[in-house]
């Protein structure tokens, strides 16, 4: 099957007479000038043509969106690279890179490969994770304070992977434990703003009473053990990256990577969600279902991401607020909140490390300090957008 | 535009244990505009919901061409039936031609994003509803009226054969609603059957073919303005009394004289 590539900028206004030549003159000739398809304002678009006749095919790509993925896929990187050579004992950014790959000082290669490569994964992994579930759940609820941090699905999964730990004195399978208790608390606040559906504030004011009482759960659970043990469940209840458990990590890999073909696959339907029920119902939008899908997607990820860094759940309030405040305001911004996510979360453990080294701060420590100030803003700003 | 019928068989619709809709039977008159009238909390905007498939049924069925529309795939139904609800809200900052363009989200796939077709429909479009001066305002910028023809737009991109409309002119001052309903007109001029929900019964005996006059939830009175609407109708509704009198240019009734039942 030969198929004939057209890429066709546009967004220019169809009057300005700026029209792009066709890059293939047979088509030109074949195709009515007034016919020429226009890619809409601010988008590329990619069509091509099957050679058997079944039909063209488009896509459609937001400029806005793609650059802003573009910038923060490169400040990602860079802030990696910073990731790898800052610490305690610092590395020159020359070294950082032959050290990845094995080769230079043997201390180089241990500190980049064992200790920091893993821990930037994890930092990765857990920021893009909690920046999809904070978009997905935002736009699910048509309100950007609706994140999993704040409707308290973090500290349900805090509770259960604590209860695992305190329970059992080893962690049997937090990441288990923590997925077990996402879904338990989205059941729950799903149960008590029953009615309300998931619009409006009766579901936020339900989801922070049931984030309200895993977090006096947890500290219940750490009241009444010794001392000890309470310590080995510390890292559970500030968020972060210095004690991952065995094999949390690659399950978060593996969950991340199906939750965002998922939250892809649903970006059509997610754009459809921010209209009003009704609308989205009226164009052709299976409401229901998709919404479980797009809840049950948040819950896994964020399940997942708190089983390794804890709860830190301002990173799904960050991470989507940076993206959309990037890319176009047309579509739901799942790669630039998965990306702004990750970066954020890099920057915030790099912090962590950093400021007081050597004492090391909790990456939930940091978060919440950025991210409180942050969560006021968004409040107090006087042409708050309600979402999106 | 090929034909289609939307007709209810023994239609119950039901909030919680309250009937709104008891055992309706209809049928809607294809290629024409049918206004639903009645009291408030008569149930006609539910019974608009349970046409369009938001609300499902308790008995009975809504049927599309003679199909249950329970059994219709969400996309194959909006390429048939266009809604457009009475609080429609949109993402913010979305401009009017981002808006209408969503309209032809029932026809697309993830592999065909944008057509040729897709763009003269919304052209199209646009230019019917006569907010293509318009096409790069964002929404929130636009006074009622435009809004709504806006709205209108992208109901019209859907293409589809059916439109109803849930109180399309229930927030506008009347210049704007006289805009509506002549848009409302000329749809049905290209063949559109358009059913919607009204307030008023002058607007509805003036712009209406038909008329399905609702009361506790059952048929009181069906069929045109002009052979339906009597003085004995107007208070079954409305618990009024009034005088009836053709409008001197149209035609259509006009309610004269109107007082309380009694007084």
């Amino acid at each position: 099957m030969t198929r004939v590539l057209r890429v066709m900028h546009s967004s220019i206004p169809a009057e300005s007479g700026t029209r792009q030549p066709d890059a293939n003159p047979l088509r030109s000739r074949r195709e009515d000038r007034s016919r020429r398809v226009i890619a809409p304002a601010g988008h590329w678009r990619l069509a091509w043509q099957a050679s058997n006749g079944s039909g063209g095919y488009s896509l459609l790509i937001d400029r806005r969106s793609f650059v802003a993925a573009l910038l923060l896929t490169i400040a990602l990187m860079a802030a990696s690279l910073a990731y790898l050579a800052m610490g305690s004992s610092s590395l020159a950014l020359g070294a950082v890179l032959p050290a990845l790959v094995g080769r230079g000082d043997l201390m180089a290669v241990f500190l980049i490969q064992e200790l920091r490569l893993p821990r930037l994964a994890a930092a990765c992994l857990t920021g893009a994770a909690f920046g999809v579930a904070g978009c997905l759940m935002q736009t699910l609820a048509r309100n950007r304070l609706a994140t999993p941090g704040i409707i308290g699905i973090d500290n349900g999964a805090t509770a259960f992977a604590v209860a695992s730990v305190v329970g059992l004195g080893v962690s049997l399978a937090p990441p288990a434990m923590a997925l077990v208790g996402a879904t338990t608390a989205a059941a729950l606040t799903f149960g008590l703003a029953a009615g309300g559906g998931t619009r409006g504030y009766r579901f936020i004011v339900a989801g922070i009473g049931v984030g309200a009482v895993f977090g006096a759960i947890t500290q219940l659970l750490l009241a009444k053990v010794s001392i000890d043990i309470a310590n080995a469940a510390y890292p559970w209840t500030v968020g972060t990256l210095n004690a991952r458990p065995a094999g949390a990590v690659t399950l978060l890999a593996i969950g991340l990577a199906f939750g965002l073909i998922a939250a892809l696959w649903l970006t059509r339907a997610l754009s459809l969600m921010r209209f009003s029920d009704a609308v989205a119902a009226g164009l052709g939008l299976h409401v229901a279902r998709r919404r479980w899908q797009v809840l049950s997607v948040s819950v896994l990820l964020t399940g997942l991401a708190v089983a390794v860094a804890g709860p830190v759940g301002l990173i799904g309030l960050i991470g989507p607020e940076i993206a959309r405040s990037l890319s176009s305001s047309r579509g739901v911004p799942i790669m630039a909140s998965a990306l702004a996510g990750a970066l954020v979360m890099v920057l915030a453990d790099l912090a962590g490390r950093v400021l007081l080294s050597p004492i090391e701060i909790p990456v939930g420590i940091v978060t919440a300090v950025v991210g409180g100030p942050w969560l006021l803003w968004i409040l107090l700003r006087p042409a708050s957008r309600n979402l999106a | 535009m090929t034909r289609h019928e939307l007709a209810t068989r023994n239609l119950t619709l039901r909030y919680g244990r309250a009937t709104i809709i008891d055992e309706l039977a209809l049928s809607l008159p294809a290629g024409q505009v049918t206004a639903i009238v009645g009291p408030n909390g008569c149930g006609k905007s539910t019974l608009l919901a349970g046409l369009a498939r938001l609300h499902a049924p308790s008995q009975g069925a809504v049927l599309l061409d003679g199909n249950d529309i329970q059994q219709l795939p969400a996309r194959e139904l909006a390429r048939r039936l266009a809604l457009l609800p009475q609080e429609a809200i949109a993402p913010e900052g979305l401009t009017v031609a981002e808006l209408v363009r969503f309209g032809r989200q029932p026809h697309q796939g993830w592999l065909r994003q944008w057509s040729s077709e897709d763009q003269q429909v919304v052209h199209r479009a646009l230019a019917a509803a006569d907010v293509d001066e318009l096409a790069d305002r964002s929404l929130d910028t636009l006074s009622g009226g435009q809004r709504q023809r806006a709205w209108i737009a992208m109901t019209i991109a859907q293409q589809t054969p059916l439109l109803l409309l849930d109180e399309p002119t229930s927030a506008l001052d009347l210049g704007h609603q006289i805009e509506v309903f002549e848009l409302v007109r000329r749809l049905a001029t290209d063949g559109r059957t358009v059913v919607m929900v009204l307030h008023d019964l002058a607007s509805a005996c003036r712009y209406a073919d038909h008329l399905l006059a609702l009361r506790n939830g059952q048929l009181v009175a069906a069929g045109p303005p002009g052979d339906v609407v009597t003085t004995d109708l107007v208070r079954r509704l409305y618990d009024i009394d009034c005088t009836l009198i053709p409008d001197p240019a149209t035609g259509s009734l006009l309610l004269a004289n109107v007082r309380r039942v009694g007084r």
